[in-house]
């Protein structure tokens, strides 16, 4: 064969040998490249697996709307309304600078606002969505929407938005909801929250978070390079938070703020058989409505720092002196502890003197003669004098702290407040100075270091009218969370500590009080046997007001109880800086005990 | 002039394996395109048809005959292309791979001009070592083709138009220190090119390659979703039309210069293997058909087509799984596009028509 070619053709024998170089080193280079395959296929499979199924997977999340907070006639005063945020996923930046640009402008948000905003999630990983603009409006949502193929960082989610329909009603008890901080997050208590969740911060929202909060759904996707949704591979539906019913009466609630408006102060309805607070108002109030965001607006700035503190519950937080209304305690103390009778009688002559300093009476003239049930008609200072002098200073404390007054009630509301029943042993390790003996004078008439709040008040009161028996009030009206009940009956009575016949002999002088032209006769409902005591309580004391010169008004209290028989309600009215009780606080609980009673009775 | 002796000397093996490679390249291009509108699969099924029987009418030619026109061909395939250059400035220049595959594309056709002329040149060129005269001579006939289609610009096309300059120049005897001068004056083209000529895109891409990870949102994103692709069919492949970085296109110009990943992720390292094998024999057997030449000009012509396929392939694959920057050359025979298609197949026709004439008398 070889011959013949020689023969034939010409000798191509060095270029053909040049050929088959070349073709070896292009097989060498075909191995190579199969080796190359079998490293990127075989031996990193489960590294591009994992990425390619990140490629074409997206996780959703949807928001669990918050239970309903409804009042005890199904009247929904927290409510959830649709509602949109947007969030960047940093992440899925290409240029970040540019990014924050360029979504600063497409949601109308200044620039280093944006930046501020995300620096306080730096410290998060950059998958992690930060919400950086909530409640948008539905131009936002369509502008956003047409341009979301350019901006694969920018993620609108439906997010049910917290909606309170009657606005500043009862703000107080419901609450409000804020921000987590990114503190918060990290913390374990809110370990499946996610950025830019909202908690409630005070009222019901904070105190049954537990229960309002939901657990968030999660939706997965497939997604193609731009984004677009090509359907769902699997979705967790979210479980939205239990609805809770209060023990609220919206018309009582309606009524109680209508009539505190203009003024300061707070009123407290409650149920003395059960302790259910029918309502529970406090003025100046605030419409939560308006700060519902993740952001700081400036209306939420305005409310911290205005001087009459509007987000201030006073109905469980305000501190006041019970003023005349500590008398009630007075009378019960005395008479368990037989320091008087219902007959004792003390001679009242406008003025007296104790320990070499001088104490009166409101009524300047006097009132003469009276019995136990007269004092407390007629508001005697000087009767309960004496009777503070009888009893000294640890008989009265223990009679209140049995009553009630200077501990919390156990309201189910975060942040109560305690109160205050002086003692000696108070005085020594707190105040720091000896307990005086007049001081018990003043403290027999509710004035001194003597300060409680207004819920107190009420539950004091509730104990009265119920003739021993202590109940907790409580908002929640929901049978399936008995928390509530079990610790009522946890609670220790009044019985055996006071004699039962002791509550009926104070209870007539209140009824007195009301219905026989005492004190407290503005409270007064035809049919409705109410039974009362006012206070007024001097902010400043009366022989300082009278050195300078001035009027000081004092804050006013009434509170009262009806029917005298089988009590149904507890009313009880604080107003700051009201004058007398029987002038302003006592018509406000009439008109109260007059709507309850159209309602109920 | 065909008589039923050429007819019995035509490799029909090579044929066979020719059509097979392309109509599996119908098959992906159906799976990574059924989605778009346009049919490209039916599309490339007409080339395949047309692109054989130009092959088949282009073997009655004596390639002699072609040889002794091939200065004209050449110059024709030049004024084609400087009058593209000067329609392209009145055109909007679209991105790279848009632009290659929504015109005809004289630039493919080029690669045969510059075959036919180059063998022609070197047909009796007998001497040990190449010369310095016909090294410039062939360098400057490739250099014009290579300029005009660069400015088109596809420098793609004009990058593969050198390993077809550098094989006839080995063949003809191009010494160790002629290979050494050769790949210091292109690493000095090619920085002065990076520096004066190449585009943004086009640095961007070579980068890329050096640091892959560097930009997986710009430039890295084609070459990270194509390694992703591949990678994540493993070894069997996640199934014919069930390649989710295709399907769901992260995988840029899926039908055209990266099918083969859309074969790595659907089929497997398998189906790589498989068809890299396929390439092999092909491409082996045409190397091994120039001892079937009967003379100088016939060897130059098929160890021209035969690097030219293997060029085109080794360098698609490479570019793919990210060891070649991604310069726009497509796939020979699976890739999308009539052009090329029909470059390769009247390749694969020279191959046939030297072989199957060479016991012809002169």
């Amino acid at each position: 064969m070889k011959i013949e070619k020689n023969r034939f053709y010409e000798d191509l024998s060095l270029i053909l040998n040049r050929t088959q170089q070349v073709s070896f080193a292009v097989s060498l280079l075909f191995l190579l490249l199969l080796f190359f395959f079998w490293k990127v296929q075989i031996l990193d499979f489960k590294k591009y697996w994992t990425l390619s199924e990140a490629n074409r997977t997206r996780e959703n999340m949807i928001s669990a709307p918050r239970g309903l907070i409804t009042d005890r006639n199904n009247v929904i005063l927290a409510d959830n309304a649709a509602s949109f945020k947007a969030s960047i996923i940093r992440e899925n930046c290409q240029d970040y600078n540019s990014s924050l640009e360029e979504i600063g402008r497409l949601l109308e948000i200044e620039k280093s606002d944006l930046k501020a905003r995300i620096a306080k999630y730096e410290s998060f990983p950059p998958f992690k969505p930060i919400v950086v603009k909530d409640n948008l409006g539905l131009r936002e949502i369509a502008r956003i929407e047409s341009k979301r193929l350019e901006f694969p960082e920018l993620m609108v989610e439906t997010d049910p938005r917290r909606f309170y329909p009657f606005s500043n009603l009862a703000a107080h008890v419901i609450g409000y909801l804020q921000e987590l901080s990114p503190e918060e997050i990290k913390a374990e208590a809110y370990k499946a929250r996610n950025l830019g969740d909202l908690v409630g911060r005070t009222g019901v929202e904070k105190e049954y978070e537990p229960f309002l909060v939901g657990v968030d759904g999660k939706l997965t996707e497939v997604v193609d390079s731009v984004g677009r949704n090509r359907g769902e591979v699997g979705r967790v539906e979210p479980i939205p938070g239990q609805n809770i019913q209060l023990s609220l009466d919206f018309d009582l609630q309606a009524k109680a703020t209508q009539l505190l408006e203009g003024k300061e102060g707070a009123v407290v309805i409650l149920d003395p058989r059960n302790g259910e607070v029918l309502a529970l108002a406090s003025y100046p109030t605030y419409d939560p409505n308006k700060f519902i965001s993740r952001f700081t607006p400036e209306e939420w700035m305005e409310l911290i720092q205005r001087s009459d503190h509007p987000l201030e519950n006073r109905a469980i937080r305000g501190l006041y002196a019970p003023g005349s209304i500590f008398k009630l305690t007075m009378a019960l103390g005395a008479l368990n502890a037989g320091v008087i009778t219902e007959q004792t009688t003390f001679f009242c002559a406008g003025t007296t003197r104790f320990y070499g300093r001088p104490f009166s009476c409101w009524s300047k003239g006097g009132h003469g003669v009276l019995n136990l049930t007269e004092a407390i008609r007629r508001s005697c200072n000087i009767y309960f004098y004496n009777t503070g002098r009888r009893m000294g200073i640890e008989r009265i404390a223990e009679s209140a702290k049995i009553l009630g007054l200077g501990e919390k009630t156990g309201i189910d509301l975060p942040d109560e407040k305690e109160g205050l029943v002086p003692t000696e042993e108070w005085s020594r390790s707190v105040r720091k100075t000896d307990w005086y003996a007049g001081e018990t004078i003043s403290v027999s008439i509710g004035q001194g270091p003597m300060v409680v709040t207004p819920i107190q008040v009420a539950a004091h009161t509730a104990l009265l009218a119920n003739r021993g028996r202590k109940v907790v009030p409580c908002l929640l009206k929901s049978p399936s969370q008995t928390q509530n009940q079990e610790k009522k009956l946890l609670l220790p009575d009044t019985a055996g500590k006071i004699r039962a016949e002791l509550f009926e002999q104070v209870i007539k002088g209140m009824w007195k009080c009301v219905n026989e032209d005492g004190t407290a006769h503005a409270a007064r409902v035809d049919g409705f046997d109410v039974c009362g005591k006012t206070g007024s309580t001097q902010v400043i004391g009366r022989e300082k007001a009278e050195k300078l010169g001035k009027e000081i008004k004092t804050h006013s209290w009434f509170t009262g109880f009806a029917p005298r028989d089988n009590p149904q309600v507890v009313v009880t009215v604080l107003v700051e800086f009201g004058g007398m009780g029987g002038a302003t606080a006592a018509p406000l609980a009439k008109e109260l005990f007059d709507l309850y009673r159209k309602k109920y009775d | 002039m065909i008589d039923r002796r050429l007819f019995e000397n035509i490799d029909w093996f090579l044929i066979v394996l020719l059509v097979f490679i392309s109509l599996i390249g119908v098959l992906v291009i159906y799976s990574s395109s059924h989605y778009l509108p346009g049919r490209y699969y039916l599309k490339q099924l007409f080339f395949i048809a047309g692109s054989l029987v130009v092959l088949f009418l282009f073997l009655t030619i004596d390639y002699k005959i072609l040889l002794t026109y091939s200065f004209y061909f050449y110059g024709f395939m030049a004024m084609v292309l400087i009058g593209m250059l000067f329609f392209n400035q009145f055109i909007a220049k679209e991105s790279w791979i848009k632009l290659r595959y929504f015109q005809v594309q004289p630039s493919e056709l080029a690669k045969i001009a510059i075959i036919l002329v180059l063998a022609q040149l070197f047909s009796e060129y007998k001497k040990n070592h190449v010369s310095r005269s016909a090294v410039l001579a062939s360098s400057g006939l490739v250099a014009i083709l290579f300029i005009l289609v660069a400015l088109q610009p596809d420098l793609g096309t004009a990058v593969s138009f050198l390993p077809i300059l550098l094989g006839s120049l080995i063949l003809a005897g191009l010494k160790r220190k002629a290979l050494v001068w050769i790949l210091i004056l292109s690493v000095f083209v090619g920085v002065a090119g990076w520096n004066f000529s190449l585009k943004d895109y086009q640095k961007k891409r070579l980068t890329t390659v050096v640091f892959p990870g560097k930009d997986l949102r710009g430039s890295g994103y084609h070459i990270h979703q194509s390694k992703i692709a591949i990678g994540s069919g493993g070894f069997f492949g996640k199934g014919f039309k069930k390649g989710t970085q295709s399907q769901l296109k992260f995988l840029p110009a899926r039908h055209t210069d990266f099918v083969f990943s859309v074969v790595g992720e659907e089929f497997g390292f398998l189906g790589v293997a498989a068809i890299l094998f396929l390439y092999y024999l092909f491409i082996l057997r045409l190397f091994r058909s120039a001892a079937k030449s009967r003379d100088r000009s016939g060897v130059y012509i098929i160890f021209m087509v035969s690097l030219m396929f293997a060029f085109q392939v080794l360098v698609n694959v490479a570019m793919v799984i990210g060891l070649f920057p991604i310069v726009g050359i497509p796939l020979p025979l699976l890739s999308y596009g009539g052009s090329s298609l029909l470059t390769n197949f009247l390749g694969a026709s020279l191959v046939l028509n030297v072989k199957m004439r060479r016991f012809v008398n002169i």
